[in-house]
């Protein structure tokens, strides 16, 4: 009776989705992944084992009782209140008042969300015992249902609030444990907020990037040349549907009708924080359309190589002129008025790093080797940058996202209908739709997204909390 | 030299490099000589690059595929081939494209520059109309520009008090490249621009029309070897003199490629398609550049700014000779263009040094 109730107070707030485990009778926790999408197909809850398209990951409950995390939460808060007491009271100078202003505002969400959650959790606490209260008596039905009500009008207020704050976040289908549980509903709903909030926001995440896919080899034909433009026709897609801007600065086809390679510059909110993870080897596993193979209805594996490169803002790289060497077609010959050319494909070489970038997109010399000069900016940095990002690297992150480029990221297989992500395990199916660029793979963009912030921010925790425990010792009297 | 004027109907062909030794003494236009015949069914846009490329290649026409691929870019309405979709490409053509198609790259067959045969080009950021003989933008030019605009940019960041009215002065329009360009750019300036030839005033005109700045721009046609005074007596000084004029060496005239000057061994007359006027210096390539110097301290303002692009041979011979016979100018410096060649001269009007005899106050 008491499940029942519980159950119509969850539904009203979200989707639930129960697992097999219910059929034993009461509740277990189980956080799992799975876009409202999905549960749109799941609408009324039932009993009994839902599918998932996606394995089951670490949720983040678990990730939010994990110590490290708490403690730096507390830390963090603890932060947060020093500042504001700070910024009141003690007299402070121009530089420091801005410093430490700047941080209270970082810290400001985290603070608002987590308070939110305290108060959330009282509300929750106050309900539950009311409930445990009215367990077992008669006047259970009426009661029960006239507190429900009040209840539920302001948890779907809070809510609503609460949720409207998160962005294009899957929202977390649970079983709370109402009893006895550490996790309370409301401080799920925030969750996702608070750990927004707590991870650490790579300073690249809000660039513009240079995207190059490069068509790899394989014995099947052309596969790989045809898969190459469906990818870069797939990105294209993706800017759209994300509403970026998409400008193709290279666009080489392949002999037979496929793309060789291209390179297009992507503008808009957050580029690289989406893309970032695309980079690398992806395989095609298909039938060719032409061939002996294609008869036989033998399957040919290929590859195609994308790279992702944060483009930053021109002043940060700096290049000496003379530090390049400029290849034309004027180079070759005496040039000027003497020679007259339709063949304005400019290359640009750095020659301190033998760094190249070329282009022959438009009828203009000079354009042409302004996006050169771009497109050469962009890989210095991505170079300069290259060192850092290695120092930045775990054990811990190798797992999702930074392997060697010889291995293969994701797998598109077309004769099975599905794209499979190595780094997660993700799988969807209905390849067609996925390569449109839309909503399918904005999903497991987002998953992979999970993933690694979850990561980072573990990190991030750990680092902290470590680094305290080196700074409380020696201090320690 | 030949110094046959044209006429706004291309040229006329008395013959040409047909397949095999064969002579052939025609009276007609080129565009029908040898004419490949259309294909019998219908074919897409790429088929059709790839057989005007084979074409283009099998007579020794320069750039066989890029002629190919912006001709037929063209008539499908886009700048480059990479820009059309795949659906496009691979599009049956109309028998109306096909036939256009055959017309325009048969053009090109007898060497015409593809700017001509699609009677456009991009400089810049501006797309121009081409049309013979008027001379056709080079790449360097672009840079010539680059370099007038960075020049005025960095004068307004270091504070030198704006002109109320910044002009410039432009000898050699062409097909307007230059001061279009400018005007484009600097949407406070004002031009002025003269060609000895007529053809190039009304092209110039005709693209300023077509870009909306003819409102900026006043096109004289005007030669500065012959009428130095009515171009005088025309304007006010101007704080910008650029020019792109005629440098080349005479006797290079000659070794240049097809596309300028053709010459088609069983002919009396020379087909050719840019204006020779426009690339002929003189025999030191210096002919028009002396002019336009001796005449810079009358029309330039007070240090005012002249900027030319030149043979990488001249900018020494610049030097010295306007440090020898022009007054009231000074050489400041040669930049070099992308392939490292010194391809650009800056003098800038200086005040006049007075010398042990002068009396006078100080000359403008």
């Amino acid at each position: 009776m008491l499940v029942r109730r519980c159950l119509r107070l969850c539904s009203l707030c979200t989707r639930v989705v129960y697992s097999s485990g219910v059929r034993r009778g009461g509740w277990r926790t189980l956080v799992g992944h799975a876009s409202v999408k999905h549960a749109n197909r799941t609408d009324v809850p039932h009993w009994g084992r839902v599918m998932f398209k996606r394995f089951f990951h670490s949720d983040l409950g678990e990730l939010y009782k994990n110590e490290s995390v708490q403690v730096y939460l507390e830390q963090l808060m603890e932060e947060h209140r020093d500042l504001s007491k700070k910024l009141q009271h003690a007299y402070l100078s121009e530089s420091d008042r801005k410093g430490l202003t700047k941080k209270h505002t970082e810290l400001l969400p985290l603070a608002s969300v987590f308070r939110s959650i305290e108060q959330a959790q009282k509300d929750l606490e106050e309900v539950s015992s009311l409930l445990k209260g009215l367990a077992g008596t008669k006047d259970e039905d009426e009661d029960l249902t006239q507190l429900l009500k009040e209840e539920e009008a302001q948890i779907s207020s809070k809510i609503l609030a609460l949720r409207r704050d998160v962005r294009t976040q899957k929202t977390q289908l649970i079983n709370a444990e109402v009893c006895d549980g550490p996790l309370f509903l409301h401080e799920v709903f925030s969750l996702p907020q608070l750990i927004k909030a707590l991870i650490p926001t790579d300073p690249l995440d809000s660039s513009n990037v240079l995207l190059e896919v490069v068509s790899g080899r394989t014995t099947g034909g052309d596969i790989c040349q045809q898969f190459t433009k469906e990818m870069f026709d797939m990105y294209q897609g993706f800017a759209f549907y994300k509403n970026w801007d998409f400008e193709v600065l290279n666009y080489t086809p392949a002999e037979y009708g496929g793309l060789h390679h291209a390179a297009a510059r992507i503008a808009g909110e957050n580029v690289y924080r989406h893309l970032k993870h695309e980079g690398g080897t992806h395989r095609v596993q298909r039938i060719p359309e032409v061939g002996l193979s294609s008869r036989m209805q033998r399957i040919h594996t290929g590859t195609v190589t994308v790279i992702i490169l944060p483009q930053p803002v021109e002043f940060e790289v700096h290049i000496d002129p003379k530090d390049l060497r400029i290849d034309t077609f004027r180079s070759r010959g005496p040039g000027g008025q003497s020679v007259n050319t339709t063949d304005s494909a400019v290359r640009v070489v750095h020659l301190p790093t033998g760094i190249t970038a070329e282009c022959q997109q438009t009828r203009s010399q000079l354009q042409n080797r302004e996006t050169a000069m771009r497109m050469l900016r962009a890989r210095l940095y991505q170079g300069m940058m290259g060192k850092e990002t290695e120092q930045r690297n775990t054990a811990r992150k190798q797992q999702v996202g930074t392997r060697s480029q010889s291995e293969r990221i994701r797998t598109y297989n077309f004769s099975q209908d599905r794209v499979t992500d190595h780094r997660t395990g993700y799988t969807t199916r209905d390849i067609k739709e996925f390569m449109r660029g839309g909503e399918a793979l904005d999903d497991l963009i987002s998953d992979i997204l999970e993933h690694t912030e979850k990561e980072a921010l573990l990190e991030a925790a750990e680092n902290s909390s470590s680094l305290k425990r080196t700074e409380s010792g020696p201090s320690a009297d | 030299m030949w110094r046959r004027s044209l006429s706004t109907s291309y040229y006329r062909c008395f013959g040409c490099r047909s397949s095999g030794p064969k002579v052939l003494w025609k009276s007609q236009a080129v565009r029908t000589c040898s004419a490949p015949a259309l294909p019998a069914g219908r074919i897409t846009p790429l088929q059709a690059v790839k057989l005007w490329k084979r074409r283009f290649e099998e007579r020794g026409v320069t750039e066989p595929e890029q002629s190919s691929q912006y001709i037929i870019a063209h008539l499908l309405g886009a700048k480059t081939i990479e820009s059309l979709e795949q659906e496009r490409l691979t599009e049956f053509l109309s028998r109306e494209q096909t036939e256009q198609i055959w017309k325009l790259c048969t053009t090109r067959l007898s060497r015409m520059p593809v700017q001509y045969v699609i009677e456009e080009w991009d400089f810049r950021d501006l797309t121009l109309k081409m049309r013979p003989p008027v001379f056709i933008p080079r790449p360097e030019t672009e840079e010539l520009v680059e370099l007038v605009l960075n020049d005025l940019q960095m004068k307004t960041e270091m504070g030198v008090p704006a002109e109320t009215e910044p002009t410039c002065l432009e000898v050699g329009c062409g097909s307007g490249a230059i001061s279009l360009s400018l005007l484009k750019s600097l949407p406070q300036l004002k031009g002025v621009t003269l060609d000895q030839s007529q053809d190039a005033v009304d092209l110039t005109r005709e693209n300023a029309l077509r870009l909306g700045l003819e409102d900026r721009l006043e096109i004289h046609h005007i030669d500065v070897m012959k009428d130095a005074e009515t171009l005088l007596s025309l304007i006010r000084p101007v704080t910008t003199l650029v020019s792109n004029p005629p440098y080349l060496f005479s006797e290079d005239m000659a070794s240049l490629e097809p596309e300028i000057l053709s010459v088609c061994f069983c002919c009396v007359l020379l087909p050719r398609f840019e204006d020779p006027a426009a690339l002929d210096g003189g025999e030191d390539g210096l002919k028009v550049i002396k002019q336009i110097l001796t005449l810079a301290p009358q029309i330039l303002s007070s240090y005012g700014r002249a900027y030319l692009e030149v043979d990488p041979r001249h900018p020494p011979l610049i030097r010295q000779w306007v440090e020898g016979n022009v007054d009231g100018l000074q050489f400041k410096e040669a930049r070099h263009d992308i392939t490292g060649r010194p391809r650009f001269c800056i003098l800038q009007k200086e005040e006049v040094k007075q010398g042990p005899q002068a009396g006078s106050g100080l000359r403008n």
